[in-house]
Protein backbone atom coordinates (compact mmCIF):
# COMPACT_ATOMS: atom_id res chain seq x y z
CA UNK A 1 0.00 0.00 0.00
CA UNK A 2 1.07 3.24 -0.82
CA UNK A 3 1.67 5.97 1.71
CA UNK A 4 -0.60 9.00 0.84
CA UNK A 5 1.37 11.87 0.37
CA UNK A 6 1.43 14.74 2.67
CA UNK A 7 -0.34 17.28 1.74
CA UNK A 8 0.95 20.67 2.60
CA UNK A 9 -0.61 23.46 3.85
CA UNK A 10 -0.74 27.24 1.98
CA UNK A 11 0.10 30.14 3.99
CA UNK A 12 0.08 33.70 2.91
CA UNK A 13 2.39 35.96 4.42
CA UNK A 14 1.24 39.64 5.00
CA UNK A 15 3.46 42.22 6.53
CA UNK A 16 4.87 45.69 5.55
CA UNK A 17 8.43 44.88 7.06
CA UNK A 18 9.78 42.86 4.52
CA UNK A 19 12.80 41.12 7.00
CA UNK A 20 9.61 39.65 9.50
CA UNK A 21 8.39 38.03 6.27
CA UNK A 22 11.59 36.62 5.03
CA UNK A 23 12.36 35.29 8.75
CA UNK A 24 8.48 34.16 9.19
CA UNK A 25 8.73 32.43 5.57
CA UNK A 26 12.18 30.47 7.17
CA UNK A 27 10.10 29.01 10.04
CA UNK A 28 7.82 27.79 7.63
CA UNK A 29 10.37 26.80 5.01
CA UNK A 30 11.99 24.02 7.38
CA UNK A 31 8.13 22.21 8.26
CA UNK A 32 7.55 18.97 5.15
CA UNK A 33 3.97 20.28 5.90
CA UNK A 34 3.72 23.68 5.26
CA UNK A 35 3.98 25.92 2.07
CA UNK A 36 4.36 29.74 2.10
CA UNK A 37 1.87 30.22 -1.32
CA UNK A 38 2.43 34.16 -0.81
CA UNK A 39 2.98 37.49 0.39
CA UNK A 40 1.43 40.65 0.64
CA UNK A 41 2.79 44.12 2.29
CA UNK A 42 -0.79 45.74 3.43
CA UNK A 43 -3.83 44.23 4.61
CA UNK A 44 -5.46 45.34 0.74
CA UNK A 45 -3.07 43.71 -1.07
CA UNK A 46 -3.27 40.48 0.96
CA UNK A 47 -7.43 40.31 0.43
CA UNK A 48 -6.17 40.18 -3.33
CA UNK A 49 -3.88 37.52 -3.01
CA UNK A 50 -5.74 35.19 -0.47
CA UNK A 51 -8.76 35.21 -3.42
CA UNK A 52 -6.51 34.38 -5.70
CA UNK A 53 -4.40 31.86 -3.87
CA UNK A 54 -7.00 30.44 -1.29
CA UNK A 55 -4.63 29.48 1.28
CA UNK A 56 -5.10 27.24 4.40
CA UNK A 57 -3.71 29.81 6.26
CA UNK A 58 -2.74 33.92 6.69
CA UNK A 59 -0.28 34.84 8.88
CA UNK A 60 -1.15 38.93 9.35
CA UNK A 61 0.51 41.77 11.15
CA UNK A 62 -1.59 44.60 12.45
CA UNK A 63 0.07 47.92 11.66
CA UNK A 64 0.04 48.04 8.13
CA UNK A 65 0.26 50.54 6.22
CA UNK A 66 -3.48 50.73 3.43
CA UNK A 67 -5.27 48.71 5.48
CA UNK A 68 -4.48 47.42 9.24
CA UNK A 69 -4.47 43.52 10.06
CA UNK A 70 -7.79 43.92 11.51
CA UNK A 71 -10.01 45.86 8.97
CA UNK A 72 -7.94 42.90 6.84
CA UNK A 73 -9.25 39.83 9.00
CA UNK A 74 -13.33 41.15 8.53
CA UNK A 75 -12.83 41.05 5.28
CA UNK A 76 -10.89 38.08 4.46
CA UNK A 77 -13.11 35.93 6.45
CA UNK A 78 -15.71 37.17 4.17
CA UNK A 79 -13.73 36.54 1.41
CA UNK A 80 -12.47 33.32 1.95
CA UNK A 81 -14.37 31.78 5.20
CA UNK A 82 -12.76 29.03 5.10
CA UNK A 83 -8.91 30.26 5.61
CA UNK A 84 -7.73 30.77 9.44
CA UNK A 85 -5.73 33.70 10.42
CA UNK A 86 -3.25 33.98 12.81
CA UNK A 87 -2.37 38.15 14.22
CA UNK A 88 1.06 37.95 14.52
CA UNK A 89 1.91 41.52 16.43
CA UNK A 90 4.39 42.99 18.44
CA UNK A 91 1.19 44.90 20.16
CA UNK A 92 0.53 43.50 24.41
CA UNK A 93 -2.28 46.38 24.76
CA UNK A 94 -5.08 46.01 26.86
CA UNK A 95 -8.19 45.43 24.20
CA UNK A 96 -6.33 43.51 21.62
CA UNK A 97 -7.60 40.25 21.98
CA UNK A 98 -11.32 41.44 22.28
CA UNK A 99 -10.35 43.35 18.63
CA UNK A 100 -8.82 40.12 17.49
CA UNK A 101 -11.74 38.26 18.13
CA UNK A 102 -14.35 41.18 16.82
CA UNK A 103 -12.57 41.21 13.62
CA UNK A 104 -12.15 37.42 13.30
CA UNK A 105 -9.11 36.32 14.20
CA UNK A 106 -8.95 32.91 14.82
CA UNK A 107 -5.32 33.30 16.95
CA UNK A 108 -2.84 35.62 18.56
CA UNK A 109 0.88 34.83 18.51
CA UNK A 110 3.17 37.71 19.46
CA UNK A 111 6.25 39.04 17.87
CA UNK A 112 8.72 37.77 20.62
CA UNK A 113 7.60 34.44 20.37
CA UNK A 114 7.88 33.59 16.37
CA UNK A 115 8.63 30.32 16.97
CA UNK A 116 5.53 29.46 18.45
CA UNK A 117 3.30 30.17 15.05
CA UNK A 118 4.15 26.60 14.12
CA UNK A 119 2.56 24.63 16.44
CA UNK A 120 -0.05 27.50 17.23
CA UNK A 121 -0.99 26.96 12.69
CA UNK A 122 -0.70 23.05 12.83
CA UNK A 123 -3.09 23.04 16.05
CA UNK A 124 -5.28 25.61 14.37
CA UNK A 125 -5.22 23.50 10.94
CA UNK A 126 -5.82 20.58 12.47
CA UNK A 127 -8.80 21.07 14.69
CA UNK A 128 -12.04 20.63 12.92
CA UNK A 129 -13.77 23.65 15.23
CA UNK A 130 -15.21 25.80 12.98
CA UNK A 131 -14.16 29.43 13.43
CA UNK A 132 -15.91 30.74 16.36
CA UNK A 133 -15.06 34.14 17.74
CA UNK A 134 -15.49 32.66 21.35
CA UNK A 135 -12.64 30.53 20.75
CA UNK A 136 -9.49 32.89 20.24
CA UNK A 137 -6.35 31.10 20.96
CA UNK A 138 -3.76 33.33 22.13
CA UNK A 139 -0.04 32.63 22.56
CA UNK A 140 2.58 34.92 24.12
CA UNK B 1 18.38 56.96 24.98
CA UNK B 2 21.18 58.90 23.39
CA UNK B 3 23.74 58.04 20.65
CA UNK B 4 26.27 58.83 22.87
CA UNK B 5 25.26 55.94 25.26
CA UNK B 6 24.70 53.01 23.13
CA UNK B 7 22.74 50.54 25.45
CA UNK B 8 21.29 47.88 23.17
CA UNK B 9 23.60 48.16 20.73
CA UNK B 10 21.57 45.29 18.87
CA UNK B 11 18.87 47.70 17.73
CA UNK B 12 18.97 51.20 19.69
CA UNK B 13 20.86 53.16 16.82
CA UNK B 14 18.05 51.90 14.01
CA UNK B 15 16.01 53.14 16.50
CA UNK B 16 17.23 56.62 16.78
CA UNK B 17 18.02 56.67 13.31
CA UNK B 18 14.01 56.03 12.70
CA UNK B 19 13.04 58.98 15.61
CA UNK B 20 15.89 61.08 14.25
CA UNK B 21 15.01 61.00 10.56
CA UNK B 22 13.45 64.29 9.27
CA UNK B 23 13.41 63.45 4.93
CA UNK B 24 9.66 61.83 4.59
CA UNK B 25 11.47 60.05 1.42
CA UNK B 26 13.78 57.82 3.53
CA UNK B 27 11.56 57.61 6.68
CA UNK B 28 9.52 54.72 5.90
CA UNK B 29 13.43 52.92 5.11
CA UNK B 30 14.20 54.07 8.60
CA UNK B 31 11.28 53.23 10.18
CA UNK B 32 11.22 49.78 8.68
CA UNK B 33 14.93 49.11 9.52
CA UNK B 34 14.58 49.91 13.19
CA UNK B 35 11.53 47.67 13.44
CA UNK B 36 13.89 44.47 11.87
CA UNK B 37 16.05 45.03 14.52
CA UNK B 38 14.08 45.24 17.13
CA UNK B 39 12.17 42.18 15.56
CA UNK B 40 15.36 40.54 15.49
CA UNK B 41 16.15 41.25 19.10
CA UNK B 42 12.62 40.06 20.54
CA UNK B 43 13.44 36.31 19.17
CA UNK B 44 16.28 36.56 21.60
CA UNK B 45 15.52 36.15 25.80
CA UNK B 46 16.07 39.98 26.74
CA UNK B 47 15.77 41.18 30.67
CA UNK B 48 13.04 43.44 31.79
CA UNK B 49 14.95 46.49 31.33
CA UNK B 50 15.54 46.14 27.68
CA UNK B 51 12.12 44.30 27.28
CA UNK B 52 10.30 47.43 28.83
CA UNK B 53 12.60 49.76 26.32
CA UNK B 54 11.87 47.33 23.51
CA UNK B 55 8.19 47.94 24.58
CA UNK B 56 8.29 51.71 24.45
CA UNK B 57 10.68 51.89 21.38
CA UNK B 58 7.79 50.07 19.40
CA UNK B 59 5.26 52.59 20.87
CA UNK B 60 7.03 55.44 19.44
CA UNK B 61 7.79 53.36 15.98
CA UNK B 62 3.79 53.00 15.81
CA UNK B 63 3.11 56.44 16.44
CA UNK B 64 5.28 57.64 13.38
CA UNK B 65 3.77 55.46 11.40
CA UNK B 66 0.39 56.68 12.08
CA UNK B 67 1.14 60.41 12.33
CA UNK B 68 3.71 60.88 9.69
CA UNK B 69 3.67 57.82 7.31
CA UNK B 70 -0.43 57.76 7.26
CA UNK B 71 -0.58 53.95 8.45
CA UNK B 72 -4.37 53.83 9.71
CA UNK B 73 -4.99 53.57 13.18
CA UNK B 74 -5.87 50.07 14.32
CA UNK B 75 -7.60 51.68 17.73
CA UNK B 76 -10.04 53.06 16.02
CA UNK B 77 -12.94 50.70 14.27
Amino acid sequence: MLAQPLRRRTVLLVDDNAVVRTLVRRLFAVEADFEVSGEAENGREAIEKAVNLRPDLVILDLAMPVMNGFAAASELRKSVPDTKIILFTVEEAEGIDRLANEAGVHAVVLKHNAPELIPQARSLLDSEDEADPGKLRTAS
Amino acid sequence: MTSQHVKYPAWQREFEAAIAEDDPKTLRQRVDAAESAIFVRLQNVVGDEEGQALHEATQRLRVIQKDKLGYPDWNKR
